[in-house]
């Protein structure tokens, strides 16, 4: 046995020793095995549905009318852009809620439900779909309690400013124990999403963000532009679903 | 690895033959020389089915005519061949008449297999009868009445078909006469890449100046520069067929397969010759085709779409990247007259080939789902009349039925 006597594992043994490690390791072997070709079907992708624009999924009108109301308040038209509103953000928000986000069917959702750090994020029973419910119904309800009857959307810009303001800072405590901080904080992120996400789920029309910004949306390869230093990207943005010059028009 | 394969017969061999050396290795040589028919031959190509046993019958083609399905050619005596003569077999490559006087077909290229020589055959046959016989009937014949009456093969022989073998021109090199008998005979490129007649016959003065079938567009592989592989050098189309990407292209479809299981295991002197033959083959005389001014609003959309969704593997140049990604900047394949293939790519995506020597198989995503009919034909109409390139524009409705006939299956 030359093999072994140079210290090396000869053939036998390395094979005896193979056929000890699959017996130990149970006779149904589940791995996959591949040789040849990688798998590969023709048509094969998952794109995502673009949503449509009109009309709402989740929200009832008063409440439609309420978000739409925050959203144009946190992202107000201005000289850069168009506001949340005009933006698409509510629709984003409303078609979030009736899918797989609107009812939390990524997240363990068992219990037991305590307050968490806050680096935790949101630790409660409540899915986003039910926390929109009761967090703008309970705005509407303390901005008719406390503004003149007035609903939040009805009220002056600079009294929903005050408001929204006021619930950033925990200063407001809203009926039926909502959080107003949280529900702000909810709403923000949210907001944000959809005016700077892909059109393809609803905000960010006409990739208004992305057009103010400069971001140059779904591309994958800059390698023509890296070594430019100091001068502008020059491409309009492209988004998951084309850009206006795919159809004629100028972007 | 091919030798192998004959351990087992050259040890029965050897217990009966007294001068073991001399005898087994002309045997072993005979196998092997007929192995290498089958490659050049690709019998299973047709003959075998994705999953099943080589030889042992295939998947149907669909003709124009109908459906044919590629019999069992194992030696299993109740369902192959087992219980054919040599005689019959070399009948069935070289008149296209099976056992017991059956009229095959001409999906079975016989009018390519004509030009064999006998001694090939024989070497074929030999290597037929040490394949693993395997027990799986197969109804080749599932064409509608009249068609499904064989003997009717007999006319259309007749008309299409005359039994010759292969005659070298005098005039050129053996090397061009072995690539031109390759080429025409045992490798029957032209059963795909032939126009056919309307009785499905080669139409022979249009000899590889490419074809339509089964959803793909097999291009022309004359000497043509504009369509044809006359700007490739010899190296290149050797490489395409050896390892099935060159840097110009990689195979996809049926190609892919013709590859796979023949070509790259060809020998490169005749692979070398095949090169020599083809760019020798003359094009058609095509009218000269001008690009597609910038300013053609169809251009221009096409532009766009390419720039935010092809550019970023084929380059802002059509330049590509080396074997990974085919240039389309001055590529024959890009100029065809019909779009069928490049409206496929698009559409459904395509998986590169695998060979041994090119293990990788890039692949290009379908786009079906985020391009519509027009803005295909507007990206297919930028490429077709970018860098070098020029040929008609593509329609919405062109790409519409190639997406029709790709879902319909």
């Amino acid at each position: 046995m030359p093999d072994s006597l140079s210290g090396r594992i000869s053939r036998r043994t390395l094979l005896s020793s193979v056929g000890i490690a699959i017996l130990a390791s149970g006779s149904s072997a589940a791995a996959r095995s591949l040789s040849g070709t990688l798998p590969w079907e023709p048509f094969s992708a998952d794109p995502p549905q673009p949503v449509t624009s009109v009309g709402w999924n989740f929200f009832k009108p008063e409440e439609a009318r309420a978000i739409e109301a925050i959203v144009d308040r946190l992202v107000p038209a201005d000289d850069l852009s168009v506001g949340g509103k005009d933006a698409g953000c509510a629709v984003y928000i409303d078609r979030q809620l009736v899918s797989d986000y609107g009812v939390s069917s990524r997240l363990y959702m068992k219990g037991p439900f305590k307050p968490g750090l806050s680096t935790q994020g949101y630790q409660g029973q409540a899915t986003p779909a039910m926390r929109y419910r009761q967090g703008l119904a309970a705005l509407d309800a303390w901005a008719k309690q406390n503004k003149d009857g007035k609903s939040f959307a009805d009220l002056a810009p600079e009294d929903q400013d005050a408001l929204l303001k006021e619930m950033e800072a925990g200063k407001v405590e809203f009926p039926d124990g909502v959080d107003a901080k949280a529900f702000f904080a909810l709403v923000l992120a949210n907001t944000m999403e959809g005016f700077f996400a892909d059109p393809i789920y609803g905000g960010n029309r006409d990739m208004v963000s992305w057009r103010m910004l400069g971001f140059p949306g779904a591309r994958y390869d800059y390698r023509d532009h890296v070594s430019k230093h100091n001068e502008p990207y020059p491409l309009a943005p492209v988004s998951i679903a084309g850009a206006p010059e795919w159809m004629g028009k100028k972007g | 690895m091919r030798r192998g394969i004959f351990t087992l017969t050259l040890f029965a061999s050897a217990a009966f033959a007294g001068d073991f050396s001399q005898a087994s290795e002309q045997l072993a040589d005979h196998l092997i020389r007929g192995q290498y028919q089958a490659i050049i031959g690709d019998c299973t190509a047709c003959h075998s089915k994705q999953g099943g046993k080589p030889f042992a019958g295939g998947e149907p083609l669909q003709t124009p005519f109908g459906a044919l399905v590629p019999p069992n050619i194992t030696p299993d005596r109740e369902t192959g061949i087992g219980n054919w003569s040599e005689a019959d077999f070399r009948n069935a490559l070289k008149k296209g008449v099976g056992h017991g006087g059956k009229r095959l077909y001409p999906a079975m290229p016989y009018p390519a297999y004509t030009k064999m020589p006998d001694s090939d055959i024989s070497d074929l046959w030999a290597y037929m009868r040490t394949i693993e016989p395997v027990h799986n009937p197969v109804e080749a014949n599932q064409l509608p009445f009249p068609l499904n009456v064989r003997l009717l093969m007999a006319g259309w022989n007749g008309i299409n078909f005359s039994p010759e073998p292969f005659k070298a021109d005098p005039d050129q090199s053996e090397e061009w006469n072995r690539g031109a008998y390759l080429v025409q005979g045992p490798g029957h490129c032209g059963t795909c890449h032939s126009p056919k007649t309307v009785l499905g016959a080669d139409k022979t003065d249009e000899a590889l100046q490419g074809a339509s079938l089964q959803g793909w567009y097999a291009p022309a592989i004359t000497g043509s520069v504009a369509n044809g592989i006359g700007g490739w050098s010899k190296d290149e189309i050797v490489r395409y067929l050896k390892t099935g990407s060159n840097g110009r292209t990689i195979a996809s479809g049926p190609m892919s397969e013709a590859i796979e299981h023949s070509t790259s295991k060809m020998d490169e002197a005749d692979l070398k010759a095949i090169a020599v033959y083809l760019q020798t083959v003359p094009p058609l005389d095509d009218p000269e085709q001008k690009s597609i001014s910038a300013d053609d609003p169809q251009f221009k959309i096409g532009a766009a779409i390419y720039h935010d969704t092809c550019s970023a593997c084929h380059g802002m140049d059509g330049k590509g990247a080396g074997q990974l990604f085919p240039a389309l900047a001055d590529n024959a394949i890009v100029r065809q007259p019909s779009i069928e293939t490049l409206a496929r790519l698009v559409l459904a995506g395509s998986q590169g080939v695998h060979t041994k020597t090119m293990k990788t198989t890039p692949a290009m995503p379908s786009l079906a789902w985020r391009l519509d009919d027009e803005q295909i034909a507007a990206v297919l109409t930028y490429v077709r009349n970018s860098w070098d390139n020029a040929a008609p524009p593509a329609s919405a409705s062109d790409v519409a039925s190639v997406r029709q006939s790709l879902t319909d299956q």
